[in-house]
């Protein structure tokens, strides 16, 4: 499907099928990805091969703008790997020295990616690395004591719905935005293959009286994911 | 009446959620202190205003800052300026916690056997070549004994015709030319180059699993113990793991194959090194390594739980008991 030119941030916009955010660190790159100069601004695409919400706002069949976070809010993002779209969400959230204030708290288990995160959150103030477990919500989240408005979650664990719905409850101001990336082949194996198992979190998801806005097919992009388009 | 605390502040609220007493924190912090509190409280410590809150209402009971009672208590929150201060200590946290799995011998332990993993499958392939390569040119050498030396025999062998004398035979018909046997010389190098490296990550192997493993290293061989704490992802999950799994870690593509095509199970993992095992006849060795298996857990338990470290007494348990099973359940002279 292509679209026209829609700018769905001062940060973001969207030319056809291509993402791009303005950079809040100027010429650096964050993982090898394309970068142009426009009036003296740089604008870094968005990877969607490389980044499940970057797949999902290509994908998604309502207005891309509802899946981001307002800027200058707080967020949890649970499964920071190295940063990929951490460093996104970070440029549309927090601008550059994070002029909007936000908080991106980005958790996540792995010393290695956290590694990379540290030296992410130097030169992005408004990231916030966490080195713990997303099913141990109560060892850091009295980084997040007034709640958040958007919580973003890729873990791909068996019983990630329920490591989502615990966060969710915990963390989620009423009306906020929450994703699930959800990975089949991580659950436990069900006969029904990968349907079975997003029609089960479907389920899990509404009886837990989480709303589903969409549930976003990733095929294409990335194989065997779904993205769950939640609000509390 | 239940107590609350985070980071900078502690309360006491109760049943009708009411607060009753509010301690905050006065001392201006810094963010190297903050991360320190930080540290405290992620382990359930209670810190000082929690402390003092405490001293005053015995009975109150501490909650998780999750609890589904604290959602209507209106509670003391840091301010804008602490909780600047508490994003720059978490950064700081975070670098600490990284810089703390630095130091964790697990992994350390991965990266060492995972590198003699990857030498061994080149040094294998390497070697193969160099035997095939001299085998054409000399095909009357006879090199089963030479076999291990073979590399350095070869570096110290000037000309192909030095080579062929060693091994008693005459050189070729068409020698390889000058630069064909200076190729063959540095493959033998980088042979022997592969061959020692190989050997200096043994005994770094051996050096750090006897320290991290001393009681599993003790009655399995510091290799094997350091292949099975790898393997299992870490000593404690290694001292979690039932014993049926120690038997079949590193099996897991049979195992898996049991489970989904009924195949027949496997006996043994990465334990089937051990000498007991692959010395034994097959018929026991099912047995010997259940049982091997189970003594390895326990010994992996009390290296992780910091028990007291097992030694040669236990080892020579095991082998009577191996001895034991082998006479019962293996007659030679049926067969």
């Amino acid at each position: 499907m292509v679209r026209k030119n829609v700018d769905i941030s001062s940060n973001v916009k969207l030319e056809g099928r291509a993402i791009w955010t303005l950079s809040a660190d100027g010429n650096n790159k964050v993982y090898g990805e394309t970068t142009r100069k426009k009036r003296g601004d740089v604008w870094r695409r968005w990877d969607p091969y490389r980044s499940k919400l970057g797949a999902a706002i290509l994908r998604t069949k309502k207005d891309p703008a509802i899946l981001f976070p307002s800027p200058g809010s707080t967020v949890v993002y649970l499964g920071a790997a190295h940063g990929t779209t951490i460093s996104h969400i970070h440029d549309h959230l927090c601008g550059k020295n994070n002029k909007f204030s936000g908080r991106l708290i980005s958790v996540d288990i792995s010393p290695r990616c956290l590694r990379d995160l540290n030296h992410l959150a130097v030169r992005r103030p408004g990231i916030i690395p966490v080195f713990g477990d997303a099913r141990k919500l109560e060892s850091w989240s009295y980084l997040v004591p007034k709640g958040a408005d958007w919580l973003f979650q890729d873990v791909s664990q068996a019983g990630q719905v329920d490591i989502f719905i615990t966060a969710c409850k915990r963390f989620l101001r009423p009306n906020s935005t929450a994703l699930l990336s959800l990975k089949g082949a991580s659950e436990r194996f069900n006969e029904g293959g990968d349907q079975a198992i997003f029609l089960e979190t479907n389920e899990k998801l509404l009886n837990s009286g989480i709303k589903i806005v969409e549930s976003i097919e990733l095929s294409g992009f990335e194989e065997q994911h779904m993205l769950f388009h939640c609000v509390i | 009446m239940k107590l609350w605390q985070d980071w900078q502040a502690a309360a006491v609220i109760d049943e009708n959620f009411e607060i009753l007493e509010v301690e905050y924190c006065k001392r201006s912090l810094n963010k190297e202190q903050v991360a320190k509190r930080l540290n405290l409280l992620s382990s359930g410590v209670l810190l000082e205003e929690a402390r003092h809150l405490q001293q005053r209402y015995p009975e109150a009971i501490l909650v998780d800052s999750g609890d589904e009672f604290l959602e209507n208590v209106e509670l003391p929150y840091p301010d804008d300026e602490r909780m600047k201060i508490l994003d720059e200590a978490a950064l700081i946290l975070s670098k600490q916690n990284v810089d703390d799995s630095a130091s964790d011998p697990d992994r350390r332990l991965e990266h060492l056997i995972r590198a003699s993993d990857e030498l061994r499958s080149s040094w294998v392939l390497l070697e193969a070549r160099l035997i095939e390569w001299v085998v054409l040119l000399l095909p009357r050498a006879r090199m089963e004994e030479d076999r291990n030396r073979l590399a350095k025999i070869i570096i110290s062998s000037e000309t192909i015709s030095d080579l062929a004398n060693h091994f008693n035979v005459t050189p070729p018909n068409i020698p390889p030319s000058e630069s064909e046997w200076q190729v063959i010389k540095k493959w033998a190098e980088s042979v022997a180059s592969l061959q020692s490296q190989l050997d200096r990550i043994e005994s770094a192997v051996r050096e750090l699993s006897l320290e991290h493993l001393p009681s599993l290293s003790a009655i399995a061989g510091p290799l094997i113990a350091a292949k099975l704490c790898v393997a299992a992802h870490g000593r404690m999950r290694l001292a979690r793991l039932p014993a049926g799994t120690v038997q079949i870690l590193g099996a897991e593509k049979a195992f898996f194959s049991h489970l989904k095509q009924g195949t027949k199970p496997p006996k043994h993992g990465l334990i089937y090194s051990h000498v007991f095992i692959s010395r034994s006849p097959k018929p026991v060795r099912g047995r010997i390594s259940r049982m091997l298996a189970a003594r390895m857990s326990l010994a992996a338990r009390i290296d992780a739980f910091n028990g007291t470290s097992w030694g040669d007494e236990e080892f020579r348990l095991i082998e009577e008991k191996v001895e034991k099973i082998r006479k019962q359940y293996f007659d030679s002279k049926k067969r």
